[in-house]
């Protein structure tokens, strides 16, 4: 009883002593922006330690605080904000930090503050790429991240991109960065069933993701194992808030245009080459023999010119009438439309989110248009206090007309080979020039593309879902147990049809069918247990550890039909003659065990490992599993006492790390060997062999090493980091150029070393604070790609792209172009044979065939940057975001007909050409026209150029129209801008546009050829953003 | 404390392991079937051999490639290419770079297609008594007109200086199981090189049968050593052999000579009566690689050889087989021969079996089967002309170039056994010689590469 009596009298002296001291305070937290309720912010007492509360769903808090203390409110993602208790009710209104906003990164399976983070990653912000007005998320990122290397095909809609994180690391296998959304790894494979890859990242809508992690070292990757040589790409789509329900909508209008247009020739300048090209014809046919006088040849050829010059104008006699600029053909009005509309919000147990996006582009191509339709559902409760669980759904619906790849007579930009002699409408038939009936076979010079705009289509439809349930589980304290199983289907039809007009392209005389089905079932199982803990304040622990397994199944099947009854009649169902017909399937599946553990002590001294054991479908038994550790240390000397009151430096940490990725990214069967029953003859079933065997096939290993500093000074005005690495990848998985002798040409092996070298450097500075803001941030990189052994193989098909030990891969290998001989007009190249001491023989040659090849220059850029400056005011907002690349060259691989002074055929040239060689003493390095002779038009570096350049990648503009207006017609907020993307373009390049490579033929090797390939849009929108 | 996680995570992750199966990783192919397992009977044979004949059906070889690029070697004088394919506007130029694609492309379809015959025959105890001799003298049949095809494009000429030095192509006789040094084969010599074509077609004829369809027959065998005798200079043997199909009375000459080459309505045509063998496209299988080039864009063609007026000159007035040569629908004259999108290509045909023995009888003065002045009448006869008493070799070899005008790569393989300058270019020019496919060797050590190349 004494006790109890005790204890009693102890409770009250100590109420009466808080009661005497504290006073309770209540409030409510606003977000600066919109004067929305914030819950969740934590409140504390400065220099209290344990006093503390969170704001609730209205954003209102209540703490009993000691007088004459400072409240401290703390919310991710929002600058700390710190209010004197002076009075019963102290309100507080939040503004976002965008530097706050990254301080939790996701990482594989799980998430780290950036400042324990010690491998590479590299963050990019949603509000960074929010209403880009492109088609995918690799367009809204370009520039963004140091080491991201983002390039383009062309300007068509919807259709490949490579992405290069640090380099190219493999010759024969995938080079592109594993893609996960939300835990679930994403099926990058492309199904187009063209030679043309299309971007399955384009059915999804960007304005869905909270952030873009790029994890690029080995530390923080390694996790991904044999998936990870060449990065991976984190995506995290956003969630909702517990709160008010917040409903928002954007929309946006514009349209675009070709970046650059190129220069052909017009009529007078056509006709005066092609007649000299007779000439220079005459007097080879007559030196070969093949004339018994110079002047028959030169009769005969000048007859014969005559005679196409007289039918590529359409008949009329005055050859040179009609002066069309075929170029400008190519190209439409490219409108677009975007809208974005969505709600979320939810209560302390249940959050949720749902989106929705339509947009509808058009492309500058004629012909080309890409429609998405996208719906969003992310779901999350708290049934238990213990356990969460939750969906996120994605469902998207595209439908990309397309148009033919680079390499078809059909594809808009191959009208610039169409005369400019050539009306656009041929006066014979008052039709479109080409147009059956009348002489379609051989009018124009070629297949008129303008033709299939309307009289064909190719349309992709793609319906995608993509989904992932999951629960977790708090076991015991600081113990959670996670699954996760995540769906990725895709199901792709293409549906074309070409019409009767289209003949001389398709060679079927009564229309022609196609419809091709391919889906793909795509499904991750993760299980895995985090366990996350401090021990006695300096030791804090975070171990992940768990399995995944994938499988993916692809299901294609495809008919074609000709003989339609009229081009009313499109489906294959009405083609009286079912052409071909096929169906295939394919599939892979991958089991790995993984672990991590991040150990930290004081917060200074970081240490992290992780290691992954994968297997996978595609190896031999031999070798089918591989073992990917990895290991990187940090120290944050900023916590350190030396440094931590240095009003100078904020912030100072050095870290490094070394581990192992794979990379597994090659046909589902190449272990394997194989025949295959396609070999048929005369109605007669057939089989032929096609692959050699070899069990022993395993992973392609990269070994990173990487190590780095992050700066921030003056209270992180200015922060940064610089990174240096080395990726040396080792057992390639290689296209092995076997002898042709063995009936096969090549054979997948472990043959070969490469590495990638490069240093990141990214600054970002407040230039100015307070009511002018102008923040900049920069990024930049260089990377060095060497071959260093494929045991002195040289690989390669195209022009010049080849692999050769000593260089990067792709490099241009081929015959040095010396010009044009003054004596004679010949094409002349340097010999480059060597001398007794090694050094070149400058001498010149005519016979190409006696010039050596030499390495001639490196299709991937040195350098990359991007620099992204912001500035608001009273309102206004803008960024400026320019990107450039330098240090590359591009090979025209259509100057054999369109830069070849008339010397391949009747192809327009262009203009560069009108300075051939015309007599004996000129001197110029474009060869003398020989009509059918190829003067000079064999690959060589005659058709390289620089393609170095800076371009003004985005541009936003915004106005927020004030609150206190919008609160008159109760809205949140209101925002009125204007985007633009490729504004300007800064190049040295001849042709088109510098960011290309021509699709048919893109690979890992061939690199940075320019084939009639679509300049990049130049896009100008205007839109709203309205909030409720 | 720690431990206890360690060993909470440890049987924890072990219970994950146990979930994971391996029978999930053993995930096998659904459109190809293991090499292992791909000849095991009887009939994996045959449909070997089918896909033997699907390989040689290639448009890079005997689909028309292997026809249509000697000949543009050598025709400048009586064509005008279009073509805008850089690597056969080199062939026509007769400046070959050791990258052409097509010089490639031939190489590797041949030895796809060789071996497919060397599967064949490695696995002929497999196969069913009745049609053992049959498989084995098919694919022997594909093998050897393939090597005599090699020989022809990559070696020199067989009267160029010593075929027992010269170099040809590698031998594989044969199927590919492994990749190791041993599959870098050396060029064997033209004369082993045509030894073996030879050897090859003279099993063929004694294992094919009489009649097998649009398959490989014993004359076919017998037709194809015809004109690599002829080729080598060995006339005796050339002229048996063509007397040999001639007196077997299964083929007949089509009457009129535009009929041979069946093309009205694009409708596909096994063989004609005239055909001996012809390898089979239809709109299923395989590709005419002369209709893609000698055909008009009305035939599904290129367009990219235009016919000279010069050489329908080169026919009497009433020789009916001018009337092939014909303008299309833009008045520009082509090779008709091809027109057929769906038309096989004929590889040996029953007139050039007359040709070759006149030209053989006459050469040693023998009239074996018949003068050389009854077979060049047969000939003319067939073609609307009248008869000859008499003839001369050069007589004989007008017939030849005429009746099988861009047929059979003759205007080079013909110009190079005659020795014939080729437009400004002698006939023993290296330039009129392929080189070995530049891929070929880089892959290959054991190569050495052709001069001028």
């Amino acid at each position: 009883m004494k006790k109890i009596l005790l204890s009693f009298l102890l409770l009250f002296v100590t109420a009466s002593l808080a009661f005497s001291q504290n006073s309770v305070i209540t409030g409510k937290v606003t977000d600066q922006k919109d004067g929305s309720a914030l819950p969740g912010v934590t409140v504390t007492v400065k220099g209290t330690p344990g006093i503390g509360t969170q704001t609730d769903v209205n954003g209102k808090y209540s703490l009993s605080v000691p007088a004459g203390k400072v409240l401290v409110f703390k919310f991710i993602g929002y600058k700390a904000v710190e209010l004197a208790a002076n009075s019963s009710v102290v309100d507080a209104t939040l503004e976002t930090d965008s530097k706050q906003l990254t301080e939790v990164v996701v990482v594989g399976y799980g998430t780290q503050k950036r400042q324990n983070i010690t491998g590479s990653v590299a963050s990019i912000a949603a509000k960074e790429i929010e209403n880009t007005p492109v088609t995918t998320l690799e367009q809204a990122i370009q520039g963004k991240a140091a080491g991201v290397v983002i390039q383009s095909n062309n300007g068509k809609l919807g259709q490949g991109i490579k992405i290069s994180v640090r380099g190219t690391s493999s010759i024969s296998a995938g080079t592109q960065p594993l893609i996960v959304l939300d835990g679930i790894i994403l099926n990058q494979g492309d199904i187009s069933s063209t030679n043309a890859a299309t971007n399955p990242l384009a059915d999804i809508n960007f304005n869905d993701f909270e952030s873009v992690e790029i994890l690029k070292d080995a530390s923080a990757s390694a996790i991904y194992g044999a998936r990870a040589s060449n990065g991976v790409i984190l995506l995290t789509s956003k969630k909702g808030k517990a709160g008010k329900a917040k409903l928002n909508f954007s929309s946006q209008f514009g349209s675009s245009k070709p970046s650059r247009h190129r220069q052909f020739l017009n009529s007078e300048q056509y006709l005066q080459i092609e007649r000299r090209a007779g000439v220079g014809a005459s007097l080879q046919d007559f030196n070969n023999g093949f004339y018994d006088t110079y002047q028959d040849a030169l009769d005969d050829n000048a007859a014969f010119v005559e005679s196409r010059l007289l039918r590529y104008s359409a008949g009329v006699a005055d050859v040179g009438a009609a002066n069309v600029d075929w170029e400008k053909q190519a190209f439409q009005d490219a409108p677009q439309a975007i809208y974005d509309l969505n709600l979320s919000g939810g209560n302390d147990k249940t959050t949720y989110l749902i989106s929705g996006q339509y947009s509808d582009q058009k492309g500058i191509l004629v012909g080309n248009r890409f429609k998405k339709y996208s719906g969003r559902v992310n779901l999350s409760t708290k049934p238990f206090s213990r356990v969460e669980v939750g969906m996120n759904l994605n469902f998207t619906n595209t439908v990309n007309n397309r148009i033919s790849d680079d390499n078809q007579f059909s594809t808009p930009m191959q009208i610039v080979a169409l005369s400019p002699i050539t009306p656009i409408i041929d006066p014979r038939t008052g039709l479109l020039s080409g147009s059956l009936p009348g002489s379609a076979s051989n009018y124009p010079v070629y297949y008129n593309p303008l033709l299939s705009v309307a009289n064909s289509y190719y349309n992709t439809t793609v319906f995608r879902t993509i989904g992932n349930v999951y629960g977790s589980w708090e076991i015991v304290k600081h113990l959670t147990l996670r699954s996760e199983f995540g769906l990725d289907q895709t199901n792709q039809n293409e549906d074309s049809y070409y019409g009767r007009l289209t003949f001389r392209n398709t060679g079927t005389p009564n229309g022609a069918g196609q419809n091709t089905n391919n889906g793909i079932i795509h499904y991750t199982v993760n299980n895995y247990i985090n366990y996350k803990n401090v021990f006695n304040t300096d030791h804090s622990l975070d171990v992940t550890a768990g399995t995944s397994y994938e499988y993916n199944h692809f299901v294609g099947n495809d008919i074609q039909g000709q003989q339609f009854p009229s081009d009313a009649y499109k489906q294959i169902a009405s083609a009286a003659v079912k052409s071909g017909g096929s169906s295939s399937q394919s599939e892979y599946a991958f089991v790995s065990y993984f672990s991590r553990a991040n150990y930290a002590y004081k917060g200074k001294y970081l240490l992290s490992a992780s290691a992954r054991t994968d297997a996978s479908s595609r190896f031999g038994k031999n070798s089918r599993y591989g073992f990917f550790p990895a290991a990187s240390v940090g120290w944050i000397l900023s916590e350190e006492s030396f440094l931590k009151n240095s009003t100078f430096i904020s912030n100072l940490k050095l870290k490094a790390g070394y581990g192992l990725t794979g990379n597994a990214e090659v046909g589902n069967y190449p272990a394997l060997g194989l025949f295959s029953g396609d070999a048929g003859y005369n109605g007669s079933a057939g089989q032929r062999f096609i692959q050699i065997a070899n069990p022993n096939l395993k992973w392609e290993t990269t070994g990173q090493f990487d190590v780095g500093v992050n700066f921030g000074f003056f209270n992180n005005r200015i922060s940064g980091g610089f990174e240096y690495y080395r990726k040396n990848t080792r057992d390639l998985l290689l296209d092995v150029n076997i002898p042709g002798t063995l009936g096969l040409s090549i054979q997948t092996q472990n043959l070969g070393k490469l590495y990638n070298q490069g240093y990141e450097l990214e600054l970002s500075g407040d230039i100015f604070v307070g009511k002018f803001k102008w923040t900049s941030s920069f990024n930049g990189a260089f990377n060095k790609n060497v071959v260093t052994d494929i045991k002195k193989q040289v690989l390669g098909s195209n022009d010049l792209n080849r692999v050769i030990e000593g260089q990067p891969i792709g490099v241009f290998y081929g015959k040095e172009y010396a010009g044009v001989d003054p004596a004679n007009g010949d094409a002349i190249y340097y010999l480059n044979t060597k001398d007794a001491n090694g050094n070149f023989i400058r001498t010149t040659t005519n016979d190409y065939n006696a010039a050596q090849n030499v390495i001639l220059g490196n299709p991937t850029p040195k350098y990359t940057a991007g620099w992204t400056n912001t500035f608001a005011y009273a309102g206004f907002d803008l960024s400026v975001t320019m990107q450039g690349s330098w240090g590359n060259k591009i090979y025209n691989g259509g100057g054999q007909y369109m830069s070849a002074s008339a010397s391949n055929g009747f192809d327009n040239q262009t203009v560069d050409q009108m300075a051939y060689w015309d007599k004996p003493g000129d001197i110029t390095d474009v060869p003398e026209p020989r009509l059918f002779y190829g003067n000079g038009v064999n690959a060589s570096s005659r058709y390289l150029s620089s393609g170095s350049y800076i371009r003004m990648k985005t541009v936003g503009l915004g106005y927020s129209i004030p609150k206190s207006l919008l609160a008159k017609i109760k809205l949140a907020n209101a925002r009125v801008f204007m985007n633009a993307y490729n504004l300007f373009l800064i190049t040295k390049y001849k042709g088109w546009d510098p960011e290309v490579n021509a699709d048919y033929q893109a690979s890992n090797i061939n690199l940075g050829v320019d084939f009639y390939s679509a300049p990049q849009p130049r896009t100008i929108t205007f839109g709203v953003n309205i909030g409720l | 404390m720690k431990k206890f996680k360690s060993i909470y995570l440890t049987a924890f992750g072990t219970a994950l392991l146990l979930t994971a199966c391996n029978k999930q990783l053993d995930l096998k192919p659904f459109q190809s079937v293991g090499q292992d397992v791909a000849i095991l009977t009887s009939t994996d044979v045959q449909i070997t051999l089918v896909g033997a004949y699907n390989r040689l059906a290639l448009s890079g070889t005997y689909g028309g490639g292997n026809f249509l690029q000697p000949d543009l070697m050598a025709t400048q004088t009586i064509i005008d290419w279009q073509g805008t394919f850089q690597d056969l506007s080199q062939m026509v130029a007769q400046t070959i770079t050791n990258d052409n694609g097509f010089v490639e492309g031939m190489w590797l379809s041949s030895y796809q297609a060789i071996n497919q015959a060397n599967n064949v025959i490695a696995n002929l105890d497999k196969v069913d008594a009745a049609s053992k001799a049959s498989y084995e003298g098919q694919a022997k049949f594909i093998r050897g007109i393939l090597y005599f095809n090699l020989a022809e494009m990559y070696g020199k000429s067989y009267n160029d200086g010593s075929p027992a030095t010269n170099l040809a192509v590698p031998i594989v006789l044969t199927p590919t199981t492994v990749v190791d040094e041993s599959s870098k084969v050396p060029r064997a010599t033209v004369e082993a090189v045509y030894q073996q074509a030879i050897t090859d077609l003279t099993d063929a004829q004694n294992l094919l049968p009489a009649g097998n369809t649009f398959y490989a027959t014993k004359n076919a065998a017998t037709a194809m050593l015809a004109r690599i005798y002829l080729q080598k200079g060995d006339y005796a043997n050339a002229r048996d052999a063509a007397n040999t199909v001639i007196a077997s009375n299964r083929y007949s000459l089509v009457t009129p000579y535009t009929a041979e080459f069946p093309y009205p309505a694009q409708i596909h045509v096994d063989n004609t009566t005239e055909d001996i063998f012809a390898v089979q496209v239809t709109a299923q299988q395989g590709t005419n690689g002369l209709n893609t080039y000698y055909a008009s864009p009305d035939d599904s063609g290129r367009g990219d050889i235009i016919v000279r007026d010069n050489f329908l000159a080169e026919f009497e007035p009433d020789d009916q087989r001018a009337a092939i040569y014909t303008e299309d629908s833009d008045g520009i004259l082509r090779v008709g021969k091809f027109s057929n999108v769906y038309g096989n290509v004929r590889v040996v045909r029953l007139a050039e079996m007359y040709l070759i023995r006149a030209e053989a009888n006459q050469r040693l003065g023998t009239a074996i089967g018949a003068t050389p002045a009854a077979d060049i009448t047969t000939i003319r006869n067939r073609a609307g002309l009248g008869n000859v008493a008499a003839v001369t070799l050069a007589d004989i070899l007008k017939e030849r170039r005429l009746e099988l005008a861009f047929e059979g790569g003759f205007f080079l393989h013909d110009a190079k056994r005659l020795q014939q300058s080729v437009g400004a270019l002698p006939y023993n020019s290296p330039k009129l010689v392929f080189p070995v496919p530049l891929r070929e060797i880089n892959a290959n050590s054991a190569l050495v590469q052709n001069e001028g190349y």
